[in-house]
């Protein structure tokens, strides 16, 4: 079958400042992106990232980035990623960094991870919860979380952190 | 305090807390490591399993001079508090004597600025035999491109020499923003000459084999090797130095 193979890496963004969280946008994030590859491996291996470099899915309540890039060069990519030290958005740099989840070779299968690594993560909030109101939203959202066929994005519960 | 928590949130689940020692006084005492029960009341629960997260204390010796060793044969009793302990070798003839007499689990590659020395095989086999690793920082990578370089450059000398065994890669973070994750850590690996395998275990089996080389350090003193007598029932359990055994997950 002759089509073009992607990779599709999820990552999480981290940072200490809370306010960095709610000015994430993709396009701030994918320039961030490119400058490291650029620093890392110069012109060769940013023309060769960004060939179909894209940011795919962005959710600023979490700070989960989903990348996509070519098969190969994904190694460059992932690489290159422990090397972003700050966003820029709006004229302010902030300062975060990158942690890789998982790499893909599909959306659905990215999907998939996300969902049980949001799960893993309301466990975990569940244990720091203190308000007894907090605790029961947070298992409902828990027992809620599955992969349904209607929506396009379903199943990624999210928490305000 | 506030790197532990990233560290946790991130995923790791054993922490070394590293105090350097530097050379350059006349006189040092080894100070008492800090207890990391002190840091914090209850430890956090790893990530996807259900043990505590450890917190291991560590000392480095950065060494210029071979008199510097003899501390390391003192009985000073601080010593014996640390769980790790690395060294620092500035000279070719340091890193021999590291690699193959001295008492250490980890012997950190510089990679701040230009080796003064180049590796050599035997010295490294011997490491490789007697159990140390060797390691490698990558904060310095992020913060700053010429010490990204020498980085670079450091590290694939070593691994043309070491073939990619033993090899331990840590950060040497002091603000928690310069911390990065083990996936990302292994990737870094990519980037210093390790294959992908090699990679993900200087994030994982390594660094445990390591720790527990310092383990058996502190407590044995001997190898009692018991071979069964074919007149015995029973056959007793033989204690091997954690450098031979193959710790696997």
């Amino acid at each position: 079958m002759v089509r073009f193979k992607n990779r599709y890496v999820l990552c999480e963004v981290v940072s200490e400042d809370p306010r960095c969280r709610q000015c994430i946008e993709d396009r701030a994030l994918g320039l961030a992106v490119r400058d490291a590859i650029a620093r890392v491996h110069g012109d060769y291996g940013l023309a060769c990232c960004s060939i179909s470099f894209t940011v795919k899915y962005l959710n600023a309540y979490t700070g989960t980035v989903l990348l996509r890039c070519r098969k190969d060069s994904y190694r460059l990519l992932c690489s290159a990623l422990p090397f972003v030290r700050s966003l820029e958005s709006r004229a302010q740099r902030y300062p975060c960094f990158l942690n890789t989840l998982h790499v893909g070779g599909t959306i659905r299968t990215c999907q998939k991870f996300l969902i049980q690594y949001n799960r893993t993560q309301l466990l975990r909030l569940l244990q720091n919860c203190t308000n007894e109101e907090e605790r029961q939203s947070v298992q409902k959202s828990l027992l809620s979380c599955s992969l349904t066929e209607e929506q396009s994005q379903s199943g990624d519960e999210e928490e305000d952190d | 305090q506030n790197i532990l928590t990233v560290c946790f949130s991130v995923g790791y689940s054993v922490v070394a807390l590293n105090h350097v020692i530097d050379f350059k006084e006349k006189k040092q005492e080894i100070i008492k490591p800090v207890s990391p029960s002190e840091l914090f009341p209850s430890l956090p629960i790893v990530q996807g399993t259900s043990k505590r997260i450890k917190v291991l204390t560590r000392l480095t010796l950065v060494v210029s001079d071979p008199s510097h060793c003899n501390l390391l044969r003192s009985t000073s009793a601080n010593i014996r508090l640390y769980d790790i302990i690395a060294v620092f070798p500035k000279t070719e003839k340091l890193f021999h004597i590291a690699c193959t007499t001295l008492d250490v689990d980890l012997v950190c590659i510089n990679v701040t600025e230009k080796l003064p020395f180049y590796f050599r095989r035997p010295p490294v086999n011997m490491a490789i035999d007697r159990g140390i690793y060797f390691e490698l920082l990558y904060t310095p990578a992020i913060k700053d491109s010429t010490m990204r370089r020498y980085t670079i450059s450091n590290a694939i000398s070593l691994m043309q020499i070491c073939k990619g065994k033993n090899v331990v890669v840590s950060s040497a973070a002091e603000r928690p923003l310069e911390l990065r994750g083990p996936y990302d850590v292994a990737n870094l690996g990519l980037l210093f000459g390790l294959s992908e395998g090699e990679a993900k275990a200087a994030v994982s089996t390594n660094c445990r084999a390591a720790m527990l080389h310092g383990e058996t350090r502190k407590s044995a003193c001997g190898v009692v090797y018991t071979v069964k007598k074919p007149r015995q029932a029973e056959e007793e359990e033989t204690a091997v130095p954690a450098c031979k055994k193959v710790k696997t997950q």
